[in-house]
This record gives structure tokens, sequence and C-alpha cells, in this order.
């Protein structure tokens, strides 16, 4: 009965974390580079457990609040992709959302790693 | 799910949002089927680690109800948005649904009062005014009726402010709901 409430725990940060940081990984990816949508979602699903379906909504919505433009690109694989590119607006919302992200991080990891040692002497 | 069945499937679930934007969202998933297949994945391993067509066509469907309710105010229009965002999950019709209905239970409630004070003040009117006349019809409980028309004239008068001041606080809860929900489908879906 304990590993159940923990494991429902566990499902529900993961989500909320997913939910949050998901944002920052396009806009991460798309201030490397300019990427496509499935290169999008393949790398983000490659490293983080989700519905792939669900990446492409948050694309539309984040491109119709001007974080980026799209535009096609001819290909030699056959008809032309459709490719992201990062606006000035989604450029800076990067950089405070992974500046946000470091503090969180940091932050979190300090205390955990704080207790760690405490309770280990 | 193959791949015809998983785009016709999500076509039909689209209706309703603008024919360029199911357009946009339809060439998007049938070129992600088509670069799936290239790296050698099968039409069923793409849907099936796409996910629910249901609940990736209400988050669309969600974010259009909002956009729109956004650009064209009408009563309609965030109603819709409203709806949508309930359809998100359970938990938003707690959140979502039972706040608005309350919101509107109480704009309503504004409304009928100021019409209530105008429709007062104007029966005092013609009452105060029929009074010296007809006596018997009514009964002004002995206030001059000159003071209580022109009281009763203010009273129209309040009315009618309340009523404009309730128009403003309208379209400021409007506002407030189409904020509300972009936060409600970004942060809290499941």
């Amino acid at each position: 009965m304990c590993i159940g409430r923990i494991q429902r725990k566990v499902d529900i940060m993961n989500i909320q974390f997913k939910k949050g940081v998901l944002e920052l990984c396009v806009l991460s990816m798309l201030f490397k580079k300019d990427c496509y949508g499935y290169e999008l979602v393949n790398e983000i699903s490659k490293n983080i457990l989700i519905s792939e379906g669900t990446i492409y909504p948050l694309l539309k919505r984040l491109k119709d609040e001007g974080y980026f433009t799209t535009y096609l690109e001819e290909s030699q694989e056959g008809p032309p992709r459709k490719y992201y590119k990062l606006t000035d607006l989604g450029a800076q919302t990067k950089l405070e959302l992974e500046n946000e992200w470091s503090m969180f991080v940091e932050g979190v990891n300090r205390i955990v790693k704080e207790a760690n040692d405490n309770e280990q002497e | 799910m193959n791949r015809n069945e998983y785009l016709s499937a999500l076509s039909k679930l689209l209706e309703g949002i603008p024919e360029q934007d199911k357009n946009e969202i339809l060439y998007d998933y049938s070129e992600h089927f088509r670069i799936g297949q290239e790296n050698g994945k099968t039409e069923e391993e793409i849907a099936q680690a796409l996910g629910d067509v249901r609940v990736i066509a209400r988050q669309f469907k969600a974010d259009c109800s909002v956009r729109q309710a956004e650009t064209n105010t009408s009563a309609g229009n965030i109603l819709r948005a409203v709806v949508a965002a309930c359809l998100l999950g359970f938990f938003n019709l707690v959140i979502v649904l039972g706040p608005f209905l309350g919101v509107v239970g109480a704009l309503f409630g504004f409304f009928a009062a100021s019409i209530g004070i105008s429709a007062g003040g104007f029966g005092l009117f013609i009452g105060s005014i029929l009074s010296p006349v007809l006596p018997m019809l009514v009964n002004l409980g002995g206030f001059d009726p000159v003071a209580a028309a022109f009281f009763a004239a203010g009273l129209m008068c309040l009315g009618v402010l309340f009523f404009i001041g309730n128009c403003y606080l309208a379209r400021l809860l409007y506002k407030g709901t189409v904020r509300y929900l972009k936060w409600n489908i970004e942060f809290i879906r499941r």
C-alpha cells in the first residue's frame, strides 16, 4: 500500500516536471539550430518519456504566441520539410527559462546532498 | 492503428478548427509518419509512440478555442473555450467549470439587480406622478410626490450606471477568463 502511494507521487511529480520542462527543451534545441518537427520530437522522446504526439500541440501553441517562425526547406528525400526557427522572443525566453532551471536544479541538489551528507554522519 | 486510420481519426476529431490550422496539423503528422517510416519504423510503431489521438485532438481544440475567444470577444466563444478546457480532464471540471459558473452566476445577478433597481425606480416614478391625480390607486405613504419623483429618477439613473458598470465588469471577467484558461491549458494538463 505504501509503495502505491509513493508511485503515485512519483508519477505526479514526473508529469508536472515534464510539462514545465518541455518548453525549455524545445527552445534549447532550436537555439542551437533550426529543426524540423520529427527531429524535435525524436530527440526529446529519446531523453524523456512522453507521448510524442503531444509535442506538436505545444509547437503550434508556441509558434502562435510568437516564440518561433516556420519555413519550408526542400529536401532530397521527398516533399519539403517544415523547419522551426527561434524568434528573438524565443531566444530571450530560452535564456530566462534555462536560468530558472539551473537555479532550481542547483537548489534542489544542494538540499538533497546536504540531507544525504547529514544522514551519513 | 495504421497511418491512414490515425490521420483520418485525427481529422475527424479536429472538426470545428479553422481549415488552415487543421490542414497544417494534418501536414505535420503525416510528415511525422513519413519521416518515421524513412527511419525504419512501422506505421503501428509510430502511431503507438504518438499516443492517443483523442488526447492530442483535445489539446489542439482547447488551444484553438482559447485563441478564438481571445481574438473575437463573444459569449459563444468564451463558452466554447471553457468547454474545450474542461474536456482536457476531470480535474478541470472542478477548477475551470466550477469557478466559471460561479462568476457567470454572480454577473447575471448583478445585471438582474441593476435592471431591478431601474425598474423599481421607473415604477416609483410613475407612481409619484399618478399619486396626486389618482390618490385611490397610489399611496406614497405620506411622501411628497415631487420628492418621490426625484428619488425615483435617481434610482433609475443608478440602475443604468450599475448596468453600464456591469458591462465593463463583464469585459474584465472575459479577459480574465481567457488568461486563466491559457494558464490552465499550459500547466494543468493530464
